[in-house]
């Protein structure tokens, strides 16, 4: 009986496991979300109603999302998150409405933060076909 | 020259983020610090002042903490009131950061709470959870791949990826230590691997065991590992022999099934391994052997990956009480229904080091 090649063993520090973020409990990919706005420019008017009168209630209603406010001198007014996969979003406020602003917040704290990628694949899972791949030679033969 | 380089590799180790780090000061008791400013004429010379080093020193703000804890379901745990982060950023401080806060504190004042302790009960809760789960859920696995799979769900490479998916990474306070004689050298895996282990201490100290199972459930053992790749063997007729052999059944027969292009370039040949009139493993492969070969190890993994249904479970420490408190105090047991023995593993590469 020829010897059999060795079976690789199995590296501690290799054995690891797939994220299955909403199987079991879901975690929001959102850490932070930045509102920068201007004191003096009246691009950020609108930025500024916003804080008055919204951001309280949006950061209340989102505990897991630490807002936070801050001053952006002379420039256009912005929205930055940060997420959990250390990447970030900018949406720049400049133009948009109170209640636009408000959309695009959420928008925010909707994301994941992952890089928008077009989909190629109609499909795209990480479990084997449930209906499973077609094997010619297990097809039922033809009947006469 | 020497002291640069030495304040250069406590900044730029201390938080490992891929920008410069910029902090909040808002939360700060004292800014700007006092090293900071200059004074004319100062007699006794201090360091040049590193504000990358202070910075890495100062605590997250506690509004980053106690979103943290929201975003893991714990905000009510871990969190009494609005103010009380400081178990949160106990959590996320790793033993290491004594050593650079020890540095620039010479003269002391209040040492930081690290979570040292909390790590090493939270490990071994989750070891505790993730085996007595493992082996009720798949009672005939193996020994090696019971622990290797244990491994998978709670090891340092998945605890690490677990607090970096939580968002821990910029909380993390740290510092990198060189390999010694005695230890190892400290990597940012294993300082972040150290959260979610004491998160789970924190939650069996203010809640109970029942709620630290159900949290590492939740966070770990709903993970997706692929135990299958773990079965591993070196010979799987000869492991198969033996099996059958336990399990009294008749000696395993390989059949040809069905094949395609025998001397092409391109063959496929269908093997199934029979138990008398029973199929027990069926495989595929571009020669007879190899068809064989897939067809052993198909019959040992249906065996081996055997899943009990997950209403079906019943594991040892659901018998300790629900409600608040630890372990030791005196209160009703729950129900629990000890599942039948199944035969033991074979000897054959039972070994946790030998495959062959």
């Amino acid at each position: 009986m020829p010897r059999l090649p060795p079976v690789q063993a199995l590296w501690r520090h290799k054995l690891g496991s797939s994220p299955a973020n909403g199987h079991s409990s879901f975690l929001p990919q959102i850490r932070k979300l930045v509102v920068e706005y201007c004191d003096v420019w009246p691009s950020s008017h609108n930025t500024r109603t916003f804080l008055l009168n919204h951001a309280q209630t949006l950061a209340a209603n989102n505990p897991h999302a630490e807002v936070v406010v801050r001053q952006r001198p002379f420039k256009e007014p912005i929205l930055r998150a940060f997420y959990a996969n250390n990447r970030d979003k900018v949406i720049g406020l400049n133009g948009l409405e109170v209640t636009q602003i408000e959309k695009k917040a959420q928008l925010l704290l909707d994301s994941s933060g992952a890089k928008i990628k077009a989909l190629k694949k109609p499909v795209e899972s990480s479990t084997p076909a449930a209906r499973g791949i077609y094997s010619n030679l297990h097809a039922q033969r033809p009947s006469l | 020259m020497g002291a640069r380089s030495t304040t250069r590799l406590f900044s730029t180790t201390a938080r490992k983020l891929a920008s410069p780090p910029s902090i909040s000061t808002s939360h700060l008791p004292k800014f700007p610090p006092k090293e900071s400013l200059y004074v004319k004429d100062r007699e006794i010379p201090t360091t040049p002042f590193d504000p990358e080093v202070w910075a890495s020193l100062q605590p997250p703000p506690p509004s980053s903490l106690s979103a943290f804890a929201n975003r893991i379901g714990l905000g009510g745990v871990l969190c009494e009131s609005k103010e009380d982060v400081d178990v949160v950023l106990q959590a996320c401080t790793h033993p290491s950061f004594l050593h650079i806060w020890q540095h620039h504190n010479p003269n002391g004042g209040k040492t930081p709470q690290t979570n040292g302790q909390l790590a090493a009960i939270g490990n071994s809760l989750m070891g505790l959870f993730a085996t007595e789960w493992l082996r009720a859920t798949y009672p005939y696995l193996p020994t090696r791949v019971l622990k290797a799979a244990v491994t998978a769900h709670v090891g340092p490479l998945t605890c690490a990826n677990v607090a970096q998916e939580m968002g821990a990474t910029p909380l993390l306070r740290w510092h990198r230590m060189r390999e010694t004689p005695n230890k190892p050298a400290l990597l940012h895996s294993d300082a972040l691997a150290s959260i979610p282990r004491s998160l789970t201490a924190l939650v069996y100290q203010r809640r109970s065991l029942p709620s630290a199972r159900q949290f590492v459930q939740s966070y770990f053992l709903s993970r997706e590992v692929d135990i299958r790749s773990m079965i591993k063997f070196a010979d799987p007729k000869k492991a198969l022999l033996e099996m059958i052999n336990k399990l009294q059944r008749e000696r395993p027969k390989s059949r040809l099934l069905k094949e395609t292009g025998r001397f092409s370039n391109a063959p496929v040949f269908v093997v199934g391994i029979y138990s008398g009139e029973e199929e027990i493993g069926q495989g595929f492969g571009s020669s007879l052997k190899m068809a064989e070969y897939r067809a052993a190890e198909d019959a040992l993994h249906r065996v081996y990956l055997t899943r009990v249904p997950s209403h079906l479970v019943q594991i040892p420490s659901q018998t300790f009480p629900l409600g608040l408190g630890d372990v030791f105090r005196q209160a009703p047991e729950q129900a629990y229904t000890a599942p039948e023995l199944v035969q033991s593993e074979i000897m054959y590469a039972s070994s946790g080091k030998s495959f062959s």
